[in-house]
């Protein structure tokens, strides 16, 4: 019996063994196998869209032999993974989104993919390119618009080639209102952000009696505070009660507003004349003093999410009783943008001793929250509650005064409830839709009194590939997965037809900037490059080139 | 009342217990708060002084000291996010999930407790055989679900009642009080209030049932029928009010659960209540926000427990602590 | 083991006992009876199949992202099953020993697993296993370990009442003097007497676990890409299934929920019955 036992075993072991043989002998030109791949997003509970667009990316890869898990985290989760244990992941989902700062490249161009930012900073790819760091510096101190255009677009084409993100989608942005509130032509449509911005929010003019424009958000703000940045809608209420010397203009590019005059004396120095007349909230007049201050607050260490905004400026200098001189430490062709049109102009006699009252505290100026906030804008605070909602009315010394009495700011949690409102008109702006576009451009067909926009977004989804881990180390493998990805399918079939494929960090909606035409998906190509970077397939599944180990193990 | 006293002790070891496991607890979320802040702005140093500036960067036995000193001082800290103290962040939504709770609650036992009563003198009848089943029904149905299909028909078929929120947009209200007691705030409560008073009805009027099945068969009540006094006579001054002793315990210790146990309706009507807030702060990882929801929601649950521990003693005398 | 026989005279509890049945049985054959409820669906002309009416291909229709809502709903079944009974399995056997030796042998022991059990029962339940569900991770093991760890105070507290009463019994006394030892005691005399009374607790305890489950996977922190019942609604209720009016969509899980849910009751009261037969006049 054991006997008998020892001979199966033996016999066993004897297959085994030319069986390896014979593998080892097909592949003998191929190395290891690659092991299986985990892809990180979202849980679909948290994103249905990013999960969707997962599986189906998954899809394609596994057609080049690869074994892929996709593997779903809640937000905090995944940003932990992929931000702080750059060691540990292969590839992942992510998104930007797109806010009216980022008209300029220069913060894509630069943050993403410049080597210095690739240890802690948001090029968590860790892509390292000695040439495409240059380029990146090179645009920014370029400040010949059309010069600055070339290089740009270079760097367009060099990371498109290099490959490190696999551009998506460009999710269009789609809200709603109601024409019978608001008259459609006074509606702006802003480049890249579509129809809730600031122009049309204090353009509005009353198609009837309602003079309220009634928005929502689908999350509740965190404050209402000029020196921090702390959230999408937060923005649009601070952007409506705090003037800016510029503001980025329905065509993306920054124009004067409470500046009545820029003018670029050499490339490191910018003189800015006020606006006449201008007064806070509490009727104290808006001064070159003012200004100054406000810049100063965000520079210190009071302010820290604004501080990178304003760390380019050397010096300011009150030159005339509405004049000021910024001096500049080197040229930076998006200081318009990421900074004169960025800082709030914050009223120096309200802040000067908050300030001066947390200098001894662990506590800046991000946790302080007036109780009635004091700005310059078009609209003033008259109440709020950050979870319920915001109330501001307009601001009838302003020299650009809205039309409409009052701005109402709704937390409205759920897609459901906010579709509903806007049905029996408890909104009349529905602002933040996170839900299927379908359903409310549905609704609009059958209530004609819904206007629904679809903008392109400044926002863009891509897939992030560690590169500091194989086989995401090579171009040309980095490369086969973007190929092989059908992005056509992806905006169909995860984005319900409302986005554009991507092939860019920048959005088409800036068309000034933006280079470069979407891959069209092909497997063949896919496996031709991967063939001839030496991958081979080996039975149904891939192994890395001639020589070359596996030294991971799956996460 | 030496009783009351070791019961009010064990109820602060309670305390301090679930107090030390929230802290411990915490300490396994994953990554740090920073993580909300996560921009292409974002850099290392900024990152540094955010953990400093919420203590993080001490030791594990300094943090525990400085929470409970905290504690005791009833300083829950400042929200992560919401750069507000978390006391202001909570008393700020706390009336709208006490009216809702308060108003479910008080309407389920009402009718648990009648309809309970009548279930037990009709004991072997048609009412009983097709109550029953339809009691535990919406006792087994999900809250969440219940709220859904509600939803579905009167709001967004119907159009009868609003599909969220606490209140319409843009009233102003004096105070809380006119606020709570606005025709556009209870408008606004009935469909919530609704599917809680729903699926909490079952357990009173299950309780109510079986506690007169007992007493129905008491002396008291044996010599009442022979005395011919009406039904309904017997059935409230003398069953009823002994069958509910227990019941009001039970109320008692639902009223402190369905604080923290209404989170799932507040999500599905988006109601702005505490439950809310907790499960907000965990999604975002703002620590002391859940910390400090999660910690008043059992604080109000423990309380509640204490409470009903002594109405129970109270109510029935044959109950001794020991 | 005389209690353990099923009540066969309540309608109820063979009503449940079917209702397992049934659900048990399509949990055990779900691979034949559903295909992968996670394929994404595209129909003949390379769209996606999304949000279609119930058809003969899918009985109850497509998600708004293209997954069958049929196959969803049968694989469905497992997860529900194996969180309701692990739960269950779990919260029984600690409650069940937690009571007897508190019970049994009181003192201490008593003292400490008493103490426990309040701090168990001052926790909120909801909240913990969100916290929990959020901090180790969105898996099924947490959330059955949240429900184990605060659910076991009930039935500890029901068998450590009637171990109590069961202790001054005469046969228990009569064992004791006879020079049985404790734990021949307990296991012969006690344990036996209780364990119906475990099995009931036992049996709420699995509607219990499928209402958390679906509870905290509605809110969000259950596996992601698991199929279950509470994950179905999820998907559902933020894919605005509800203003599509998708009824076919948002109601089958919910109903699966309460037949699964009612039936524990239905046999637990059952069981009631038997264990209190002095309602039975």
């Amino acid at each position: 019996m054991k006997l008998h036992r020892r001979a199966v075993l033996l016999s066993v072991t004897a297959l085994m063994t030319s069986a390896s043989l014979l593998t080892a002998g097909a592949a003998q030109t191929a190395g290891d196998p690659i092991r299986k791949i985990v892809l990180a997003t979202a849980a679909q509970a948290a994103d249905p869209q990013e999960f969707q667009a997962a599986q189906l990316i998954a899809q394609e890869w596994r057609k080049l032999g690869l074994e892929v898990e996709v593997r779903g985290f809640p937000r905090p989760q995944l940003s932990d993974l992929v931000w702080y244990n750059r060691q540990k992941w292969d590839t992942t989902m992510w998104r930007m989104v797109g806010r009216p700062e980022r008209s300029d490249p220069d913060e894509l161009v630069y943050n993403l993919f410049h080597s210095s930012t690739a240890e802690k900073g948001f090029n968590f790819v860790g892509y390292v390119n000695k040439d495409y760091d240059a380029i990146a510096e090179q645009q920014r101190r370029e400040t010949d618009p059309e010069k600055r255009k070339v290089i740009v677009a270079k760097a367009q084409t060099m990371v498109a080639q290099d490959a490190p993100y696999l551009f998506l989608v460009h999710p269009k942005n789609t809200v709603g209102y109601l024409a019978s509130v608001i008259k459609p032509a006074s509606v702006v449509d802003q480049g890249g952000i579509g129809i809730r911005n600031f122009w049309t929010f204090v353009g509005a003019e009353p198609a009837g009696t309602v003079k309220d424009i009634i928005a929502n958000s689908t999350e509740a703000l965190n404050s209402i505070n000029p020196l921090y940045i702390s959230g999408s809608p937060d923005n649009w209420i601070t952007e409506l009660v705090w003037d800016r010397l510029m503001r980025i203009g329905p065509d993306g590019l920054p124009k004067p507003y409470a500046a009545k005059s820029i003018n670029w004396v050499d490339p490191t120095t910018l003189d800015v004349t006020l606006r006449e007349g201008m007064k806070w909230h509490d009727g104290k007049p808006v001064t070159a003093v003012d200004v100054i201050f406000s810049f100063q607050s965000t520079m210190g260490d009071e302010s820290p999410m604004y501080k990178p905004f304003s760390s380019n400026i050397a010096s300011m200098e009150k030159t005339g009783a509405d004049t000021i001189r910024f001096k500049l430490k080197e040229p930076n062709a998006s200081f318009l943008i990421s900074t004169i049109a960025k800082i709030n102009l914050i009223p120096k006699h309200v802040w000067e001793p908050v300030i001066q009252g947390l200098a001894s505290k662990p506590e800046n100026a991000e946790s302080y929250q007036e109780s009635q906030p004091i700005g310059s804008g078009p609209f003033k605070v008259a109440r709020f509650k950050l979870n319920e909602e915001i109330v501001l009315e307009r601001n009838a010394d302003h020299w650009q005064a809205p039309k409409m009495d009052r701005f109402i700011l709704r937390v409205i949690p759920n897609n459901e409830a906010g579709l509903g409102m806007l049905r029996r008109g408890e909104l009349n702006f529905l602002s933040d839709y996170r839900g299927d576009p379908k359903l409310l451009t549905d609704l609009s067909n059958q209530q004609k009194d819904i206007q629904v926009a679809s903008t392109v977004d400044l926002g863009l989804r891509y897939v992030g590939h560690n590169l500091r881990r194989a086989p995401f180390d090579d171009q040309a493998f980095r490369q086969a997965l973007s190929t092989v990805v059908n992005r056509n399918l992806i905006a169909a079939a995860a984005w319900n037809g409302f986005a554009v494929p991507a092939s860019s960090m920048i959005s088409p909606a800036l068309p000034f900037w933006h280079q470069g035409t979407p891959p069209r998906a092909n497997l063949d190509e896919a496996k031709a490059i991967l063939k001839k970077a030496g991958y081979e397939l080996v039975g149904n599944k891939l192994h890395y080139p001639a020589g070359k180990k596996e030294t991971l193990q799956p996460e | 009342m030496r009783s009351v006293a070791i019961r009010f002790g064990q109820m602060l070891l309670v305390l301090w217990a679930v107090a030390t496991l929230l802290f411990f607890m915490f300490r396994l979320m994953p990554g740090d708060p920073t993580l909300a802040y996560i921009d292409t702005t974002f850099t290392a140093e900024q990152q540094e002084a955010l953990k400093r500036q919420f203590g993080l960067d001490r030791s594990i036995l300094e943090q525990y000291l400085i929470y409970f000193g905290n504690i005791l001082r009833g300083e829950f800290g400042t929200s992560f996010r919401v750069k507000r103290p978390v006391f202001e962040v909570i008393f700020d939504v706390l009336p709208n999930t006490l009216a809702l709770t308060v108003v479910s609650i008080t309407i389920a036992y009402l009718f648990g407790i009648l309809a309970g009563a009548w279930l037990a003198w009709k004991r072997g009848s048609v009412a009983e055989a097709v109550g029953i089943p339809i009691v535990l029904t919406l006792r087994a149905a999900p809250e969440f679900w219940l709220g859904m299909v509600l939803l579905a028909i009167f709001a967004f078929g119907l159009g009868w009642f609003p599909s969220g929120g606490a209140n319409s947009a843009g009233m102003t209200f004096n105070s809380t009080f006119d606020r709570l007691t606005s025709p556009d705030f209870l408008h606004h409560l009935v469909l919530p209030a609704a599917t809680l008073a729903l699926y909490l009805q079952g357990l009173p009027l299950l309780l109510m049932r079986s506690n007169m099945l007992d007493v129905l068969h008491e002396d008291y009540v044996m010599m009442a029928r022979m005395k011919g006094l009406p039904e309904w006579r017997i059935l409230l001054l003398h069953a009823a009010r002994n069958a509910l002793l227990p019941v009001v315990t039970a109320f008692a210790l639902g009223l402190g659960a369905s604080v923290g146990g209404n989170v799932v309706v507040e999500t599905v009507f988006s109601w702005p209540g505490l439950g809310r807030v907790l499960v907000d702060a965990v999604a975002s990882s703002d620590y002391p926000l859940a910390q400090g929801a999660f910690m008043f929601i059992a604080f109000i649950l423990i309380v509640m427990n204490f409470v009903a521990d002594l109405l129970y003693s109270v109510l029935d005398p044959r109950v001794s602590h020991g | 083991m005389r209690a353990l026989r099923l009540p066969s005279g309540d309608p109820l509890a063979i009503i449940g006992v079917t209702i397992y049945v049934v659900f048990f049985a399509v949990a055990l054959f779900a691979d034949l009876l559903a295909k992968d409820p996670l394929e994404i669906l595209f129909l003949d002309d390379g769209n996606l199949a999304a949000n279609l009416g119930p058809s003969a291909a899918y009985p109850l229709g497509t998600t708004n992202l293209g997954r069958d809502i049929y196959s969803q709903l049968v694989i469905g079944t497992r997860s529900a099953l194996v969180v309701g009974l692990t739960a269950a399995i779990a919260v029984v056997a600690l409650g069940t020993l937690a009571g007897l030796l508190s019970g049994y042998f009181g003192g201490l022991a008593d003292q400490i697993l008493m103490r426990l059990a309040d701090i168990a029962l001052g926790i909120p339940f909801l909240p913990f296993v969100i916290v929990l569900a959020a901090f180790l991770g969105a898996r099924t093991e947490n959330v059955v370990l949240a429900i184990a760890v605060l659910l076991w105070p009930n039935t500890a507290r029901v068998i450590r009442s009637q171990v109590l009463t069961l202790r001054e019994r005469g046969f228990v006394e009569a064992a004791r003097v006879s020079g049985a030892s404790d734990w021949r005691i307990i296991r012969v005399h006690v344990a036996p007497n209780i364990l119906p009374l475990s099995l009931l607790y036992g049996s709420i305890a699995i509607g219990w676990a499928i209402l958390t489950e679906a509870s905290v996977s509605f809110l969000g922190f259950g596996p992601s890409g698991s199929v279950s019942w509470g994950a179905m609604l999820q998907d559902a209720y933020a894919s605005q299934a509800l203003s599509r009016g998708s009824y076919n969509w948002f109601v089958p899980p919910g109903v699966c929920i309460v037949l699964v849910v009612v039936a524990g009751f239905f046999i637990s009261r059952g069981y009631e019955e038997v264990l209190f037969p002095k309602l039975k006049d």
